[in-house]
């Protein structure tokens, strides 16, 4: 799978949203806020949050993980949802957070060894 | 049987299974007319779409060949592998993985992973087993489990459930929706469908200009819209759990 060249971007960063074109309108946000919590051993991301488009895969954003930890890209890291199960790599991220979302927020635990099965 | 053709494999594939788990025989049988140093991972391809090896055969029949004329044929590939549309498969214990993630995500959405994770490691084993191996009472014995529910509820909490549709840009649509509505009523698949892809059903303002341009498929076959949803979540449902629904054109001569 090939991988996005665009990074996720930090909700921290106070920046004004422009207002949305009408007729350009979604239901859905183009984006979803991502809460990464690490596992066991694995290094803690100093930054947790952060704006996922929602096309955004798993597998690309596992690999975003591993370059923002400088992890050695070859290196596996197991992605998981509610603590239960490890999503296809090729899942979208916004499907993730239509059906595991809870208070506005999708929660990823990401680990480099496999920690629910 | 084999052709006379080297270059052909036939076979019955369950509808059921996964590519990738019931193809070793074509491997083997590819190995006749090429050298294995040349063979790098085998994919499948048909009319110039990769498919995908985790998808289950049926799902992956309904939506690209439905209407073709039998026997599927299939391409066999050992080179040039599409991993931009593809994932890896190197060993039959992804393949189980994947099941297992399958089953673990459907039951987060009908009983909050309470049911999967009351059951032991030899459970989940016996699912797999009885999927790899095609024994439907071995993985009946632990997926019956999975289809219950507390009488009172009436129905799972949220019907795990995929939509396909060849002409999408995205994968397959799929989100919360429960079997019953808070008045009490029956959702069935005609609900799900006005939901989540109203073009598929007849149109409730010209309801005779209706020009069935869709057929909704569940494994192979058109169930009608009135179906009620836990049913056709209980019992037309994947071995991985999911109700797996195929938009296909419907053909036009």
């Amino acid at each position: 799978m090939s991988d996005s060249a665009e990074s996720p971007t930090e909700t921290q960063k106070e920046e004004p949203q422009p207002p949305s074109d009408d007729s350009a309108a979604n239901e859905e946000k183009k984006k979803i806020d991502v809460l990464l919590k690490a596992v066991g051993d694995t290094p803690i991301m100093k930054t947790k949050k952060w704006a996922v488009d929602r096309g955004r895969t798993v597998q690309s954003l596992a690999q975003f993980i591993l370059r923002f930890l400088k992890i050695d890209a070859n290196e596996q890291l197991f992605i998981y949802v509610n603590q239960s199960f490890a999503p296809s790599p090729d899942q979208e991220v916004g499907v993730l957070f239509d059906c595991f979302g809870s208070d506005g927020k999708l929660i990823l635990h990401y680990c480099k060894s496999q920690a629910w099965g | 049987y084999e052709d006379e053709d080297n270059r052909k494999k036939r076979l019955l594939l369950p509808r059921v299974s996964y590519l990738t788990l019931v193809t070793d025989k074509v491997k083997k049988h590819f190995l006749k007319v090429m050298k294995q140093e040349d063979m790098e991972e085998m994919w499948f391809e048909y009319e110039g779409t990769p498919l995908k090896w985790h998808y289950p055969i049926g799902v992956l029949f309904d939506l690209h060949a439905s209407n073709t004329v039998l026997p599927w044929s299939i391409t066999v590939h050992f080179k040039n592998f599409p991993d931009r549309d593809l994932l890896r498969c190197p060993s039959h214990s992804v393949i189980e993985a994947h099941f297992m993630s399958s089953i673990k995500e459907a039951d987060a959405l009908k009983h909050k992973s309470q049911v999967v994770n009351d059951m032991q490691k030899k459970d989940h084993k016996q699912l797999w087993m009885g999927l790899q191996n095609d024994k439907f009472d071995q993985f009946w014995a632990m997926n019956r489990k999975l289809m219950e529910y507390p009488t009172e509820e009436g129905g799972f909490r949220y019907i795990p459930f995929r939509i396909y549709q060849t002409m999408s840009d995205r994968p397959f649509i799929q989100k919360l929706f429960r079997p019953v509505s808070p008045e009490g009523n029956t959702h069935t698949l005609g609900s799900l469908l006005k939901e989540m892809y109203p073009a598929a059903i007849p149109n409730e303002v010209c309801p005779d200009d209706f020009q069935k341009r869709y057929q909704v498929v569940i494994h192979g076959i058109e169930p009608l819209l009135e179906t009620p949803l836990q049913w056709l979540s209980e019992h037309l449902s994947h071995p991985d759990n999911f109700l797996h629904i195929c938009i296909v054109p419907t053909p036009t001569d």
